[in-house]
């Protein structure tokens, strides 16, 4: 062994296990020395994947694991920390490392980037000049959206086929406007403008099977609305014509005219004070983080309110992750908080994320990963973690200049953010082979 | 003849006093130590004086009888009677004092019988004149022989003379008195035989002298014989002579004849009875039979002897009494000396001269204790007499207990008290005690096993810690000597003693209860900041924009914007959350003060821009809200009453112009002077402008529904700094640069008059229950003022180091801030209770300290979020900071 020179010193037993099979070992234990670090431990598991497999014949970066938490520290110190005896066998998990997010573009607007969503190949975005843009995955901007006449706080995706989009934008004018996206034609329509919120709307969020949409804002209220459209051919018609004349396309303010007023199907009271965040954790129930400390759980369909869970600070973001069905809350505060929302006794933290050193405005999800998450600061990073590292993130996504106000992974190939430096920085993120498995093909829209 | 006379009884008294080797040589030496035992003599005489006074006690002429029956005795009967004196003594020289006394005594009783015995003659001489005359003797006659009988029966025990009147009384029996006598003589003579071969001749004198003495006894008994009631003394002789009778009766001198036993009683006891007593055998003795009167009669006429014949009451027997009896009587009827013999005119025989000699017998000089009196006796008198008067005189019982008591050994615990507790010691209470001294171990022998003694390396150590004693590890070096008597003396002896005691005087001995006060403790107990979260912490957010200093700030009802007025001439209108200025409207003035209307149905902003008061609606908000804010303002309310001039110079309504309108002015309102601050009452409606230089005019209340203004105060009161509506109550706080004053805007009285002890007041915030005031001043402080209870400061805070520009309350949270030119901005928890006993709790929290000064100033103004535990602060350095 290559540690055989300082059998001297203390050593302490590891067995390597993995879950990725294409990097199987032979469970042995090995006995190395206790201060043994992560790349001497890379090293040394590259030197028994080629002693045992010979199809592998690259160097592999890997990143260890023991008692489900990352190791980032010399293997000693880690055990101390942990409380966990030198005496017995010590089992390291390995799996590949996540690999570097590369920087990929930087969308230039005019204005703050409030809000951005990506739906496969398509980056839709939410301007506090009140304009939405959509941009290609190559950073081309494709279209700018007025319609709204205050900032747009957030956005997101409805449906999204190859011929025709939706999307559904909120604002400060306290309205939700509705839009429909002809991809062929290149033209938006504000198909609807959801009137009913008495103060600035700051998050929308749309069902799985898109049917349904729930925004909730300064006025407490939450609001759930269906995404249903209104089939109008004659104005339709109208719009094709108006499309035409501009790839750029400036939908004029009187455009609610020819949209259809949509009011809420549902009004859910019971925040006390602005609603930050809104997600559907599955068809009929709806998360909600507020200002007032509290996240909610709502029913959907019977419009009450199913739980509460009270944390000490003010939330201003969340996410939700159907692959682990956990929380994780951005709060006015440094830390990234998780939280499980079915479990209401003992600690209902599950995990806190400090790495941030301003308050975590945008939190999300990875949709692959149940372990990874990304998250956007004041203190404009953009940091990349897992759920295993509570300490450090795996990366931080450099870029932005400014406060970081929204981030998006809803593509697992691309993490983007934007942010107060009215940019919006898109990285891509190199999935993982495995992880994308059929569905390669509908990211890569 | 009496010079004689009285040597021989001299010599006759001698040996009887004192020892027999005197009396035989006083024999022997005849008169030769007359005159050297004159002492002596004189002694002796005062012995047997003292004897006859004894006597005296019953008979006071027993004495004179005595010495009248030895002058009586006649010249010739001198020589035997000492003889016989002297034979008597010898015989009973070891019987002892008392009875040779008395033995004496019936000696001379004798001889007085003698004596009468030859008196005899006399009595037949009496003579009775008459009947009447003897009988009247007789009827007194028993009377006196009663007496006389009854003096000479307790006379016989101690008294010759009287003994010897009852002896020859008895005339029928013979006396007891005559047994003893007769029988003591042969005592006597059987002892004398019994004498000492050695003084052989002194017995053959004695006993021819007894013989003598004999002879002239039965001369004189047959004469007694003579008469014929002398059988007693017959039988007494008879006796006498006759030694196997000598003792019958028994040996005591004090036998006596008594044939009634009945005893000393009165006799008329028995005057029922038939009889009269009882004899020796217990058997009645029969009274005897008495004749009647003519036998009385026939007797005296018949019996010779009647005249002196007497009943003895004890016998009842008839007595004859015999002439020397009837003699005696005789005599003593008349006053005479019993005694007939008795020379009552003897010439005195002065046995002592009674002249003062010239020499003392004795030689020895009086002392002088004799005349003078005793001081120390003096003393103890007086020492007595004031005890007495103390009441402390002790009774001799009481002193000997307490003598005992003294005297009684006394046993001093030593080690403990009695009862097996130790001793506390002496005036050290909660003594320390001293260390004991270790024993002494095997290294300090002086022959120590050898690995007691140090081996190089102990040495070496030792050596080292040459300046350090006390890092060594024994204080001395163990050495080892062969025997103890090459021990040297101990050269540090001294020295150590000397230590020892310094140890023991210098320490302190006892545990002095120190009074333990530290800083910490004097400091109220505060609880943790800890457990008063939440509150600001750290800076989240930073609003810039403004390019000059940032003086004023307020934050809508949501807490969702905020917006600050600066120095350059704009307002900006904040998104909270973000940081996002949303609009900037210029306003043309330096903006001293922003307040946000409280109404939240109005969208309404009101800036102090230099002298005019802008009301903007920044378009923020609810869209319903802020397009019924500028329809409301678009139309002017009917101006129906008039305005004073007053007012109307002091500040004109003015609607905005359109291009104002546009930027958002509504209202623009003209004052007379620069305005500091504006406020806004708590429902929206009222608003009040403040401008320090307006002297009396320098508080204005505005409406906003009528448009209309009016000026409060009439006089100024200094310059006013700040005015605030009370949250509840229509109430109005003033502060000038010194005082707060409360004016009650309904009744127009001023109720409080708040004392600050400030000298400029720069600011106030008052808490949401209205309650509790928070003033900041520019010379460091902070005040709360507890309304109710007191218009003195409850608590004064000095946190800050410079002046102190603005203080906040929070409107849900117990926090309160205070912003200061030392660009800290120190949050404080400040706790109202509802309980009204209790004091409003004020911990100061946090120093925040994240502005950075410019030209001197510091923080302008601190304001709350109205939800959150956010504080923002607007800087001179152009910047507005959220801390969080």
């Amino acid at each position: 062994m290559a540690n055989k020179k300082e059998s001297g010193s203390c050593q302490v037993q590891i067995k390597f296990i993995t879950k990725q099979e294409q990097y199987a070992v032979p469970d042995t234990p090995f006995a190395v020395p206790t201060g043994i670090t992560c790349t001497q431990l890379n090293t040394l598991v590259n030197q028994l994947l080629k002693e045992n497999r010979s199809d592998i014949s690259t160097t592999v970066d890997f990143d260890f694991l023991v008692r489900g938490e990352f190791l980032r520290q010399p293997l000693n110190e880690f055990l101390d920390d942990q409380h966990i005896s030198h005496e017995e066998v010590v089992e390291v998990e390995y799996v590949e490392q996540h690999p570097t997010p590369e920087p990929m573009d930087c969308l230039m607007h005019d204005d703050w980037v409030s809000a951005v969503q990506v739906r496969n190949g398509w980056i839709l975005t939410g301007c506090y000049d009140n304009t939405l843009h959509l941009w290609t995955k190559t950073g081309k901007h494709h279209l700018t959206i007025p319609g709204h006449s205050g900032p747009v706080k957030a956005v997101s995706w409805v449906y999204l086929t190859p011929t025709v989009g939706s999307f559904v934008s909120v604002s400060h004018d306290q309205t939700a406007m509705l839009w429909k996206w002809s991809v062929e034609e290149n033209s938006v329509d504000c198909i609807h403008v959801c009137r009913g919120h008495e103060r600035s709307l700051e998050c929308v969020a749309v069902n799985e099977k898109s049917t349904h949409m729930a925004t909730g804002g300064w006025d407490t209220l939450l609001k759930i609305w269906t995404t249903a459209m209104r089939e109008k051919p004659s104005e339709a018609a109208e719009q094709v014509g108006e499309s035409d004349e501009t790839e750029v396309k400036r939908a004029k303010l009187d455009g609610s005219a020819k949209s259809h007023i949509k009011t809420p199907i549902m009004t859910l009271k019971g925040h006390r004070e602005a609603i930050s965040a809104v997600v559907w954790t599955d068809d009929q129930e709806i998360a909600t983080s507020s200002w007032d400390h509290t996240l909610r759980v709502w029913d959907a369909e019977l419009g009450g309110l199913k739980s509460e869970i009270a944390g000490n600070k003010s939330f201003f973001d969340m996410s939700y992750s159907p692959l682990n069905k956990a929380v994780i809350t951005a709060s006015a505060d440094r830390h990234i908080r998780l939280y499980d929302l079915r479990s209401t006794e003992g600690t209902i933290v599950k995990g806190t994320y400090t790495s941030h050193t301003q308050w975590v405005q945008s939190v999300k999800w990875s949709t692959t990963d149940e372990h990874l998450f990304i998250s956007g600061g004041h203190d404009c990073q953009v940091l990349l973690w897992d759920t295993r590292s509570p300490r450090a993130p795996l990366y931080n996504l450099e870029g932005h200049e400014d406060k970081v106000m929204c981030c998006d992974w809803s593509n697992p190939r691309y993490m983007v953010s934007g942010g107060a430096d009215k940019t919006v920085r898109v990285f891509k993120s190199r999935l993982l082979p495995d992880s994308l498995g059929n569905d390669e093909d509908k990211y890569e829209l | 003849m009496a010079p004689k006379k009285v040597g021989t009884k001299r010599k006759a008294e001698k040996p009887s006093e004192e020892t027999k080797t005197n009396v035989v040589t006083a024999q022997n030496g005849d008169d030769e130590h007359e005159e050297v035992d004159l002492l002596q003599t004189f002694s002796d005489n005062d012995s047997s004086d003292a004897e006859g006074d004894d006597q005296d006690s019953d008979d006071s002429d027993g004495y004179v009888q005595q010495i009248g029956s030895d002058a009586g005795s006649g010249d010739e009967s001198e020589e035997d009677e000492s003889d016989e004196v002297d034979s008597e003594d010898d015989g009973t020289e070891d019987e002892g004092d008392s009875e040779d006394s008395g033995e004496d005594e019936e000696e001379s009783e004798i001889d007085g019988s003698e004596v009468e015995g030859g008196d005899e003659g006399d009595v037949s001489e009496l003579e009775w004149e008459s009947d009447d005359a003897m009988n009247d003797f007789l009827e007194r006659l028993p009377a006196k022989l009663k007496n006389a009988l009854e003096a000479s029966l307790e006379a016989r025990k101690t008294s010759k003379p009287v003994k010897e009147q009852g002896s020859k009384s008895d005339t029928q029996n013979k006396t007891a008195t005559d047994k003893s006598i007769v029988s003591k003589n042969l005592k006597k003579k059987s002892k004398n035989e019994k004498v000492d071969t050695k003084k052989s001749s002194v017995k053959e004198k004695v006993e021819s002298g007894s013989e003598d003495a004999k002879k002239k006894d039965e001369g004189t008994k047959s004469d007694v014989k003579e008469t014929e009631e002398s059988d007693i003394f017959k039988d007494i002789e008879r006796r006498r002579l006759d030694p196997s009778t000598e003792y019958e009766s028994g040996d005591t001198s004090d036998e006596e004849d008594i044939r009634n036993t009945v005893g000393n009683v009165p006799m008329n006891w028995y005057d029922e009875y038939p009889h009269i007593g009882y004899d020796w055998d217990g058997k009645p003795i029969l009274r005897p039979k008495r004749g009647d009167s003519i036998d009385q009669f026939l007797k005296r006429m018949e019996d010779p002897n009647f005249f002196r014949t007497v009943r003895d009451p004890q016998t009842g027997q008839d007595v004859v009494l015999s002439e020397a009896d009837v003699e005696l009587i005789k005599r003593i009827q008349s006053g005479q000396i019993p005694d007939a013999a008795f020379d009552d005119e003897a010439p005195w025989v002065e046995y002592f001269t009674s002249e003062v000699m010239q020499t003392p017998i004795s030689n020895i000089p009086p002392s002088k204790k004799s005349f003078l009196p005793s001081k120390h006796e003096a003393d103890k008198v007086s020492y007595f007499v004031s005890l007495l008067k103390a009441r402390k005189m002790k009774t001799k019982m009481q002193r000997a207990i307490e003598n005992a008591k003294k005297r009684r050994k006394k046993f001093y615990m030593i080690w403990g008290m009695d009862d097996n507790t130790v001793e506390p010691m002496r005036r050290i209470h909660n003594n320390l005690t001293a260390p004991k001294r270790l024993l002494p171990g095997h290294n300090e022998s002086y022959n120590p096993p050898a690995e007691y003694l140090f081996n190089e390396q102990e040495m070496k150590q030792w050596n080292l810690h040459e300046d350090n004693f006390r890092k060594r590890k024994l204080h001395f070096l163990p050495q080892k000597y062969n025997s103890l008597r090459e021990v040297p003396a101990w050269d540090r002896y001294v020295r150590e003693r000397f230590l020892r005691c310094m140890d023991l005087y210098m320490a302190p001995r006892g545990v002095k209860d120190r009074l333990l006060i530290e800083a910490e403790d004097l400091i109220p107990k505060l609880p943790s900041p800890r457990d008063l979260q939440p509150f600001p912490t750290t800076m989240s957010m930073v609003y810039e924009g403004h390019t000059d200093m940032v003086r004023t700030i307020t934050v809508d009802g949501k807490g969702q914007f905020m917006i600050s007025g600066s120095d350059d001439m704009t307002i900006k209108v904040w998104e909270v959350s973000t940081g996002r200025c949303m609009r900037t409207i210029n306003v043309g003035g330096i903006v001293r003060s922003v307040c946000w209307c409280p109404n939240q149905a109005l969208s309404l902003v009101a800036v102090a821009a230099d002298r005019k008061l802008l009301l903007i609606n920044p378009g923020v908000g609810d869209n319903l809200v802020v397009a019924k804010t500028d329809s409301l303002l678009k139309e002017l309310p009917e101006d129906t009453t008039m305005v004073p001039e007053r007012v109307k110079a002091a500040i004109q309504w003015e609607q905005a112009t359109s291009e104002e309108w546009a930027t958002g002015i509504r209202v623009v309102m003209n004052h007379f002077k620069e305005i500091k601050q504006v406020t806004w009452h708590g429902r929206g409606d009222y608003f009040a402008t403040v401008m320090p230089e307006g002297e009396n005019r320098s508080v204005i209340i505005h409406q906003l529904s009528k448009r209309r203004s009016q000026i409060p105060f009439s006089r100024s009161r200094g310059l006013v700094q700040c005015a605030l509506f009370h949250p509840i109550r229509p109430m109005l706080f003033v502060a000038t640069q010194k005082h707060v004053r409360v004016y009650d805007l309904v009744k127009q009285v001023m109720a409080k008059k708040l004392m600050t002890y400030a000298k400029w007041i720069s600011s106030m915030a008052i808490h949401p229950g209205g309650d509790n005031l928070l003033v900041g001043t520019y010379d460091k402080k902070i005040m709360w003022f507890d309304l109710d209870l007191s218009t003195n400061p409850y608590k004064t805070l000095r946190v800050h180091y410079t002046a102190v520009r603005g203080v906040a309350i929070h409107k849900r949270y117990p926090l309160f801030a205070s912003a200061s030119d030392d660009k800290y901005v120190v949050v404080s928890h400040g706790m109202v209770y509802n309980d009204l006993n209790k004091n409003p709790l004020i911990v100061p929290l946090k120093r925040l300290q994240y502005h950075e000064s410019y030209d001197d100033f510091g923080i302008f103004d601190v304001v709350f979020h109205p939800t959150q535990p956010w504080v923002f602060s607007a800087g001179a350095d152009k910047t507005i900071r959220l801390c969080t």
